[in-house]
């Protein structure tokens, strides 16, 4: 079984080295921008790690050869259809989409989407993508001094600010995952705010269109220039699209003095492979702040890189994940202090139950220049059936001797005497269990900044805490 | 209101048997006392008869209200109107008062056959309730007990009993780790919801609170057993003898 699925992991890249030399070229014609440069460094660097073995370290506890063979459709589709932009597509030929086809040709190809299954917000700027890539326009205000637009826009339109960020945070040998997203991606997201543009409207970016059995690997990069501040919330919502696979990359630069505030909640279906890889960069005093959520999805695995690059930088960042049925969550985190005088909170939750999994890693590294640290981090876990299972790896590496660290991680079942004293006061058990659930979740989902989604988020744990118990 | 009759209750986990045979009647309005050593098993029986999980009940009675109580499970216990102030009460975080407090009543009530409040009705007994035990109305919003100090807690305790208007309430140790102002606006809020409807079975180590909440009778709990019973008169006895003294009694006797 194991070989199987290595024989197939090593067909799959085989297929996909193909693909990316379709698309960009075998070879550099002398000429090529630093981009393409910098796509084709990536995919050496995914085409020499492969994908994660069994053995890997990193990828211990969780199973993508399984799920590298069970989505080996993937590989198959043609080059052309991965990148399809926003506008009509061919149907799909190849994959077979087991009962779901009937769905997908109905729509069109395009995922149908649960209803209520997203937030409004009053105003603030809204973008919608498909297969990753801005589809229409940009609605809402966009204050002067903000730019959204896709990635290949900003390459023609900015190429000096887009040189300048493109590529330099992400790290490609941390993960295979993020180089074979930033080899393949072609086109995505860029997102910039000058310097000294403060706005509390909320840039609200919508994963909603995603072809059925697709594979795409969009790519977002995010800057928040000296002094700059803004609140940048993507949700990928639950989408009846079958064996999805998505791979996306992001960087994200906050500048001296910037502010950035991010939440990506991932609410995708249960047959849904998900990674998503961070690099975030940080200059002095800056402050950023991330809420990564996961409700949905099969398999979702979060790599989360910080590098408070300068002194004064104050990191935040949180996470909280229900994982039901069969799913497997993965929060895999670094922060990377390399400077003095920074401060970082990580602050995890999950509730796991029926056979699900949830796993988290915390790495704080601490270098010898790092001094007057404080960094903290915290992993609470609720296992609320035999069948579900945690794994919980704190690990802090510190190499300064003036510095503040502590780290925690517990996993447990609900506390048998708080939902006793619930009970003697009238609550039936199941509503304790899911005031205390909720009461657990609402820690994290508190530190939004933006109501309305805090709103549609406490929504979103009500109704699957009620039908989890 | 309440029978207990030759009560058998052992640990599940080891099998220590804590209640060996007790018996007790409570009548309609009444209030009696339970007095005992640390470790007789006071807070053992208080649990029992509100069902918490953890206890083997190997012989005996406890009939509530013309009813099998022992049958019943611990949240049917509390909306047929019985309430245990608790001797340690839980924090649970992240769960607000008024959350915590709208649920309990409205299960309460809505077993009960009493119509629903409306939320504003809700906040006006809240603001009532809490005023009878000196609490700051603005705990509402606030965590279950989280941050409470001790005596908040325990005062906290009896705003719940006031809220869930039971037959039949078991105070236990409510006037541990107070101090007398504090004792005093406990007892005054307990006093204040006697009646002929409502029961109480008073716990406490002390005789102090006695003084406040004056007794119609007073047991003796010792080695999971009720040994001695008398007026209001042998919480007295006991404050100055010491439960030694019994000690002796009941082994002359046995
Ligand atoms: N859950 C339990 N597990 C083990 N021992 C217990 C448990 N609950 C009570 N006990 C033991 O039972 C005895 C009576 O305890 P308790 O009812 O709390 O006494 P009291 O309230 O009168 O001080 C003590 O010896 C105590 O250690
Ligand atoms: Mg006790």
């Amino acid at each position: 079984m194991s070989i199987v699925a290595t024989e197939q992991n090593q067909s799959a890249i085989d297929r996909l080295s193909k693909q990316f030399d379709d698309l960009v070229g075998s070879k550099s014609d002398g000429q090529e921008s630093s981009w393409i440069q910098s796509r084709r460094q990536a995919m050496q660097a995914f085409i020499q790690a492969g994908f994660p073995k069994k053995r890997s370290e990193s990828y211990k506890y969780t199973p993508v050869s399984k799920w590298i063979e069970k989505h080996s459709h993937f590989a198959n589709e043609a080059p052309s259809s991965l990148f399809a932009q926003s506008g009509p597509l061919p149907p799909l030929s190849a994959p077979d989409s087991k009962g779901k086809s009937g769905d997908s040709q109905s729509a069109g190809n395009r995922a149908t989407k649960a209803a209520s299954t997203s937030w409004k917000s009053k105003s603030g700027v809204e973008i919608h993508t498909q297969d990753g890539h801005i589809s229409g326009s940009v609605v809402g205000n966009v204050p002067t001094g903000l730019t959204v637009c896709s990635l290949k826009e900003a390459s023609l339109k900015h190429p000096q600010l887009f040189s300048a960020y493109l590529s330099k945070a992400v790290v490609l040998d941390r993960d295979p995952f993020a180089a074979l997203a930033t080899a393949f991606a072609e086109d995505g997201l860029f997102i910039h705010a000058s310097e000294s543009v403060v706005t509390d409207e909320v840039i609200s970016i919508h994963h909603d269109g995603l072809r059925s059995e697709s594979f795409v690997q969009p790519r977002v990069l995010i800057v928040a220039e000296k002094g700059a501040s803004i609140q940048v919330v993507e949700h990928f919502p639950h989408l009846n699209a079958g064996r999805t696979f998505e791979n996306r990359v992001a960087e994200i630069f906050v500048a001296a003095e910037a502010r950035i505030d991010h939440v990506l909640m991932v609410e995708r279906a249960e047959e849904a492979l998900f990674v998503n890889s961070l690099f975030v960069y940080q200059g002095e005093k800056s402050y950023f702040r991330t809420n990564t959520i996961t409700l949905g999805g099969g398999l979702v695995r979060h790599n989360l890189n910080f590098l408070p690059n300068a002194e004064e930088c104050e990191t935040h960042l949180h996470g909280l994940y229900v994982a039901k049925g069969y799913a497997h969550v993965d929060n895999h985190t670094l922060v990377d202090h390399a400077k003095p005088n920074c401060f970082s909170n990580e602050m995890f939750k999950g509730i796991v139950t029926d056979q699900a999994t949830g796993v988290f890693n915390g790495k704080v590294l601490v270098r010898q220049d790092a001094q007057k640290t404080n960094a903290y981090q915290s992993s609470k876990c609720i296992v609320l059936d035999r069948g579900a299972r945690t794994y919980a790896k704190p690990e802090l590496e510190i190499y300064a001797d003036d510095v503040k660290c502590s780290h925690g991680a517990t996993t447990g079942e609900l506390d048998e005497d708080a939902i006793f004293y619930l009970r003697a006061r009238g609550i039936s058990k199941d509503a304790a269990k899911m005031l205390l659930l909720e009461a657990f979740a609402r820690d994290v989902v508190d530190l939004i900044a933006a109501e309305g989604v805090r709103n549609y988020l406490y929504d979103r744990l009500h109704h699957l805490l009620s039908v989890t118990k | 209101m309440l029978e207990i009759q030759n009560l058998h209750v052992s640990i599940e986990e080891d099998g220590t048997e804590i209640l060996k045979g007790l018996n007790l009647k409570v009548g309609k309005g009444e209030v009696h006392a339970i007095m005992g050593p640390n470790g007789s098993g006071k807070s053992t029986l208080a649990s029992v008869l509100a069902g918490k999980d953890g206890y083997e009940i190997t012989a005996g009675s406890v009939i509530f209200d013309g009813a099998d109580l022992l049958e019943m499970e611990a949240d049917l216990r509390a909306r047929e109107g019985l309430f245990l102030a608790f001797q340690y009460p839980i924090e649970l975080p992240g769960v607000s008062m008024a959350n915590f407090l709208k649920q309990a009543v409205t299960s309460v009530r809505e077993h009960q056959g009493k119509e629903t409040l409306s939320a504003g009705d809700l906040l006006k007994l809240m603001k009532e309730k809490a005023a009878l035990v000196h609490l700051d109305p603005s705990l509402k919003s606030r965590s279950v007990n989280e941050g409470f100090s001790g005596g908040e807690k325990k005062r906290n305790e009896i705003f719940q009993l006031a809220m869930l208007d039971p037959k039949f309430a078991i105070l236990d140790e409510t006037d541990s780790g107070l101090d007398i102002d504090a004792l005093r606006i406990v007892a005054d809020g307990v006093n204040s919801l006697r009646s002929p409807s409502r029961s109480f079975l008073v716990i406490t180590h002390y005789q102090r609170l006695l003084d406040y909440i004056v007794p119609d009778f007073v047991h003796v709990l010792m080695n999971g057993r009720i040994v001695m019973t008398g007026g209001k008169e042998l919480a007295l006895e006991l404050e100055e003898k010491g439960y030694d003294w019994i000690k002796d009694e009941t082994a002359l006797l046995a």
